[in-house]
């Protein structure tokens, strides 16, 4: 009996938060997303699926996305598995500057991006003055798939990392005394082993590009053409204020995030049943 | 396998770029001017001192530290026990607890915030937009996977089911166990959580901005307000930020270590 009285009081507060600041919060953009002029309605959907200004901003996260998702997963594993080869204390350095700069977000990072990339900025007078390019747009998408990148990477560091100790450098070795190349080694062990947490790992940058609200808005303003941002200027804009619309816009993102996520959980179950 | 010359320099290529970012605050935030030019003219403690001598920053930064602070408070009392509970009794709530912390990687902060938004701004009667108290309380499910991850990896390395038997064998109070064996045991993934969570509360602009905003302002507020003026004083800001994350993440590499070694 005090037992269970005990348990109810450590588990109660956080399922309570969980359920008040999570779930219901959750639950309310659902219906409004289906509520027009106090009456159900799936006019929200109808007018975001006819618009193509937000038909554009999603296309244009979307895009964006995958691109930063993909630049990020390629330049995070082949760091990560040269990570492997140097000395624990210089890992743990890397990997904790990692965890920095996948935190630095929002204003922070967009001004640093700024200065460097901005019309007077460092290195846009280097690459003018060598003649690389004539002009450069930090405020333009070409500047959002930069700067996210940047965080995308070292994110990549962090979910992949981890996942890496499957594969130790010794299986590579002996693989190779074997005399197994290293595109076969990777195309018929390492990747296939790797493959679910990769995946893993890719959905969960597709979801952390896809849902980054403060550094496009820190970087373009309210100029931006991306779903995050043209949800921000639904809820709080001064034009074009129209909460419904915002949760309607807000449902398609979140399941345009989960789906991927479900699929990759239910792939995963089923590859570990097959493999039992 | 050797490390080959081409690939240490790559990496170092690599690491160096990742830090030009923090480079470029931190010559600005000392720039007399830098303007059309490579590197700044000259170099001055004038902005830094501007800025700290503003109060909107001793504001911003103990609004942020307050917030932190309460939000350390409110989340470890509520995760930790529910986490330890679920875990050793529970193991249907900790699989829908498991599921709960992770819902915000799927669900973006911004949406979130409009729920937060719908519930709380007097729709329903209660009004707690503009109040550091919504950003505590909403602050929690986003930090709860912080200390879930970590404590559930000490948790699933412990034979807490034997821990447990041998508990009841000697007649030892489920509390008491929890308290003086379990709790001391995933101490690290605890600390870790916290110093994570408090990287999160300081780094945060979504909530803040949508849900309190000017009525509560924080450094990340503050970031905003300052985006317009020469962008010295923003660089000054961000750099007082900067080292209080280093701060942080600093110790939680330290602990990271010292879990490795006593392993």
């Amino acid at each position: 009996m005090t037992k269970n009285r005990w348990m109810i009081l450590a588990l109660a507060p956080l399922f309570a938060v969980l359920l008040l600041f999570e779930v219901l919060p959750l639950l309310a953009v659902v219906m409004s997303s289906f509520s027009r002029g106090g009456s159900w309605s799936l006019g929200n959907y109808g007018e975001l699926i006819a618009s193509g200004y937000h038909r554009s901003a999603y296309i244009t996260s979307a895009w964006l996305s995958v691109l930063t998702t993909l630049i990020g997963m390629g330049l995070a594993l082949p760091i990560c598995r040269f990570l492997q080869r140097v000395p624990n204390g210089l890992q743990t350095i890397i990997l904790t500057y990692s965890n920095i700069g996948a935190n630095f977000t929002g204003f922070p990072l967009a001004f640093a991006f700024i200065i460097m990339f901005g019309l007077s900025g460092t290195f846009t007078l280097l690459l003018k003055a060598a003649g690389l390019i004539e002009d450069l747009n930090i405020y333009s998408i070409g500047g959002l798939v930069l700067v996210y990148s940047y965080f995308q990477i070292c994110l990549g560091i962090l979910v992949i990392f981890p996942s890496l100790s499957a594969i130790t450098v010794e299986i590579e070795e002996a693989a190779r005394l074997l005399g197994v190349s290293r595109l076969t080694f990777w195309r018929r062990i390492g990747l296939p082993i790797l493959s679910p947490s990769l995946i893993g790992a890719a959905v969960l940058l597709f979801a952390n590009a896809m849902g980054t609200y403060a550094t496009a808005f820190a970087l373009a303003g309210g100029n931006a053409a991306l779903v995050t941002i043209h949800i921000g200027e639904l809820v709080a804009g001064d034009v074009f204020s129209d909460p419904n619309l915002a949760d309607a816009l807000s449902m398609i993102l979140v399941v345009t995030l989960v789906v991927p996520i479900l699929v990759e959980q239910f792939w995963f179950k089923r590859r570990v049943r097959h493999a039992a | 396998m050797r490390l080959d010359p081409v690939r240490v320099g790559l990496l170092a290529l690599l690491f160096v770029v990742l830090f030009l970012p923090i480079v470029a605050v931190g010559l600005n935030a000392f720039a007399v001017e830098w303007a059309g030019s490579m590197l700044p003219v000259g170099y001055t403690w004038g902005w830094f001192a501007q800025m700290v001598t503003d109060p909107r920053f001793g504001q911003a930064v103990r609004n942020s530290l307050i917030l932190a602070l309460g939000s350390l408070l409110a989340s470890s009392l509520t995760c930790v026990p529910a986490i330890l509970a679920a875990h050793c009794y529970y193991p249907k709530l900790d699989r829908l607890l498991g599921g709960l912390v992770v819902l915000p990687y799927a669900v973006p902060g911004i949406v979130m915030a409009l729920g937060l938004l719908r519930l709380y701004a007097g729709n329903y009667g209660i009004v707690l937009t503009g109040s550091p108290w919504l950003l505590i309380l909403g602050y929690i499910p986003l930090g709860a996977s912080l200390y879930y991850m970590p404590m559930k990896s000490s948790l699933n390395a412990l034979a807490v089911q034997d821990l447990l038997e041998a508990g009841y064998l000697l007649g030892v109070s489920d509390l008491k166990l929890q308290w003086r064996v379990i709790l001391p045991c995933v101490r690290q993934g605890v600390v870790i959580g916290l110093i994570l969570n408090f990287t999160l509360v300081i780094s945060e602009f979504v909530y803040s901005n949508l849900l309190v905003g000017g009525l509560f302002p924080t450094m990340q507020i503050l970031m905003y307000v300052l985006r317009g003026g020469s962008g010295h004083l923003l660089s000054v800001l961000i750099m007082v930020y900067f080292v209080i994350v280093l701060i942080a993440t600093t110790l939680v590499s330290l602990i990271v270590m010292r879990r490795k070694e006593a392993l």
